[in-house]
């Protein structure tokens, strides 16, 4: 609650007391503040609403909560002992014992009950906490400021600067930006990532701005700076994700306990419709893309086709539910953390197999679809994701399969002849060189496919997300771990 | 007024720029948007006389209404007949 | 001046023709609407108390420029 933006007024020597009139418990401890008055101590009294109150007493009025605010008073009464500049205790409320120790003084209130509680403070009240974040800490930003007249509409005059990914954003105010910003314990001014194609830094507050457009909420921001952090570097290559023809976008898989504090869904529709988190996340850090990295379609994004998800496509793995470690568990996060992956993914395509009892056959329809993934005759070349849905998830469990006995299950039946692979073979033009014919090729490198666990309990389907170009000149999944 | 973030990187200068503008004006259709303000319609009468001079092919449009941007019909419809467009007469 | 901005925005050359009370308005107006270079010719102010033939003085004076708002010359 501290503001970085402006310097924090200092509290006078001796016993400072914080009041209002509209608390009962404020105009009860007014004779209190009487005694103190006649005691040892210098006292000074801030009054957050009514100037003559506590009457007789020369209230200092605290007019821009300015006090309240920089001293962190979330209750009134407050008491607090000050010695050389220094606050040295406080307490809160009326408590005989309390005052009596803050002060040093006894036999306070003798007439009063042993005890009372405060009220809240207005520095606290939900109606103006926005208000004065801005206006005590409002400095602390320093993005260009962007007047919008007042004839103007503000979501069109967006739409006009060309700051939306072609849905309406959030407008980005200062009092929504200072309110997105309590949702991480970083800096606003603290560099992220250099964001490619313009290799501009993104600051914490950029990265703010942004999703305050994208309609996330404060506790949401931490996912999207790790979602950030990982794509903007060489191994995913958020460049290369975003320049190439092909369909592709980030995609994000999360995981953790934070999750479901957030309220992301891993079940029901997970891909679709419908869920804040899931969908402002994946949106915030396309616009980041787009307003920080400069990275537009018909620019430096040339897809041939695209795919809805590059609007956002972003959900979270059931790994409260999961017979499995989750992806990033399995890709180096601390078991149970927060944490995300990042991959280069197209939409979605359903597997259905409403017939398979046991693991084996369940595989051989897996591998079957996923021989297809991009064309029947491409190997290596692409990664891929299976999203197993519970239904058949619970195929394997049953069968105590864990993820990289599934893994390897496919992966033994996607081992394929050279013969059906080079170029002409069954009449299709694409495929490798004619002197492979011999060899027996894997579908995908080792480490591209990789299994997540998502979905509703009702349906016997999965989801192949096929990925891009893998390697050095591609895109490498990403896996980081979020913090507040 | 309302103050903004700006969500870019403040690099680009996100400003529209004016399109590409032909040789002259001889034979092309040449839009008049009459803004509905008083006075305005003899002025552009004038530019009307004066612009057949030069050979354009001057079409007349009006706005029901000065106080709002026109609407999205008259627009396309403007548009689409028109190769070159002159509003007026703002005061 | 959003009529001619939105025309722009279609492809179409656009010029806007205000009185002189216009000019900072205009300059503001344009700025806000992401669209500083928009055209736009001047005439004298005011504009409600002229005559006719005043009114066409104008719209001749204002010719000039108007064409070259819209053309490449």
């Amino acid at each position: 609650m501290n503001a970085t933006g402006s310097a924090a007024p200092m509290l006078p020597d001796g016993l400072v007391i914080v009041v209002k009139r509209e608390c009962e418990t404020c105009r009860m401890t007014a004779p209190v503040l009487e005694e103190l008055r006649r005691g040892p101590l210098p006292v000074t009294i801030y009054t957050q609403d009514d100037p003559s109150f506590p009457a007789g007493l020369s209230p200092i009025h605290d007019h821009d909560l300015a006090i309240s605010w920089h001293h962190d008073i979330e209750t009134v009464p407050t008491v607090i002992r000050v010695d050389n500049g220094h606050e040295v205790a406080r307490t809160v409320g009326w408590s005989r014992a309390e005052w009596e120790n803050v002060t040093g003084i006894t036999g306070l209130g003798t007439e009063l009950p042993v005890m009372r509680p405060g009220c809240g403070s207005m520095s606290v009240d939900p109606d103006l906490v926005d208000a004065l974040r801005v206006r005590f800490g409002g400095s602390a930003l320093a993005a260009r400021r962007v007047e919008v007249a007042a004839a103007e509409d503000e979501f069109e005059a967006m739409f006009d600067r060309g700051w939306t990914d072609g849905l309406p954003v959030i407008p980005p105010t200062e009092a929504r930006v200072m309110r997105m910003l309590t949702g991480t314990s970083r800096a606003p001014d603290d560099v992220v990532a250099v964001v490619p194609p313009d290799l501009v830094e993104v600051t914490v507050e950029k990265i703010a701005i942004n999703a305050v457009m994208a309609g996330c909420k404060p506790e949401y921001l931490p996912w999207v700076i790790a979602a950030v952090e990982a794509v903007c570097n060489d191994t995913f290559n958020i460049h290369g994700v975003l320049a190439t023809t092909m369909p592709v976008g980030p995609v994000i898989v999360c995981s953790g306990p934070g999750t479901r504090a957030i309220g992301m869904n891993s079940g029901m529709n997970v891909f679709g419709q419908g869920n804040r988190a899931n969908l402002t996340i994946g949106r915030a850090v396309q616009l980041v893309v787009r307003n920080i990295g400069g990275g537009r379609p018909g620019e430096v994004d040339r897809a041939t086709h695209g795919n809805p998800g590059k609007i956002s496509f972003c959900f979270a793995e059931d790994d409260a539910h999961s017979p499995w470690t989750s992806l990033a568990e399995s890709r180096g996060a601390a078991k149970g953390s927060d944490a995300l992956t990042v991959f280069p993914g197209e939409g979605p395509r359903c597997v259905v197999d409403q017939l398979a009892r046991d693991p084996e056959s369940l595989c051989n329809t897996f591998a079957a679809c996923l021989r297809t993934l991009h064309n029947p005759k491409s190997i290596l070349a692409f990664d891929a994701i299976l999203v197993v849905g519970p239904e058949h998830a619970r195929v394997f469990a049953e069968a105590g399969w864990n993820r990289e006995k599934v893994v390897e299950e496919i992966t033994a039946r996607l081992q394929i002849p050279g013969s059906e692979l080079v170029r002409g073979a069954n009449g299709i033009a694409e495929g490798i060189p004619a002197h492979l014919k011999d060899a027996v090729l894997p579908k995908f490198r080792p480490g591209g496919l990789l299994l997540v666990y998502a979905g509703g309990g009702a349906g016997l389907f999965s989801a192949i997300i096929g990925g891009w170009a893998n390697g050095d000149v591609g895109s490498q999944p990403v896996t980081k771990e979020v913090t507040r | 007024m309302t103050t903004l973030l700006d969500p870019t990187n403040e690099r680009r200068v996100s400003t529209m720029e004016r399109v590409g503008r032909p040789e002259s004006l001889r034979g092309l259709t040449v839009g008049l948007l009459d803004i509905s303000k008083a006075r305005g319609d003899v002025f552009l009468d004038r530019l009307e006389e004066r612009l057949s001079e030069l050979g354009a092919d001057v079409r007349r449009f009006k706005k029901p209404t000065f106080t709002k941007p026109a609407p999205v019909d008259l627009r396309h419809e403007i548009a689409t007949q028109c190769q070159v467009v002159i509003e007026a007469l703002a005061d | 001046m959003h009529d001619i901005v939105d025309i722009e925005r279609r492809g179409i050359p656009g010029v806007f023709v205000a009185s002189a009370e216009f000019v900072t308005a205009a300059d503001a107006q344009s700025k806000s609407l992401g669209f500083p270079d928009v055209a736009r010719v001047f005439t004298p102010h005011p504009i409600q108390d002229r005559t006719d033939d005043e009114m066409r003085a104008y719209a001749d004076e204002a010719l000039a420029a108007i064409v070259a708002a819209v053309t490449r010359s």
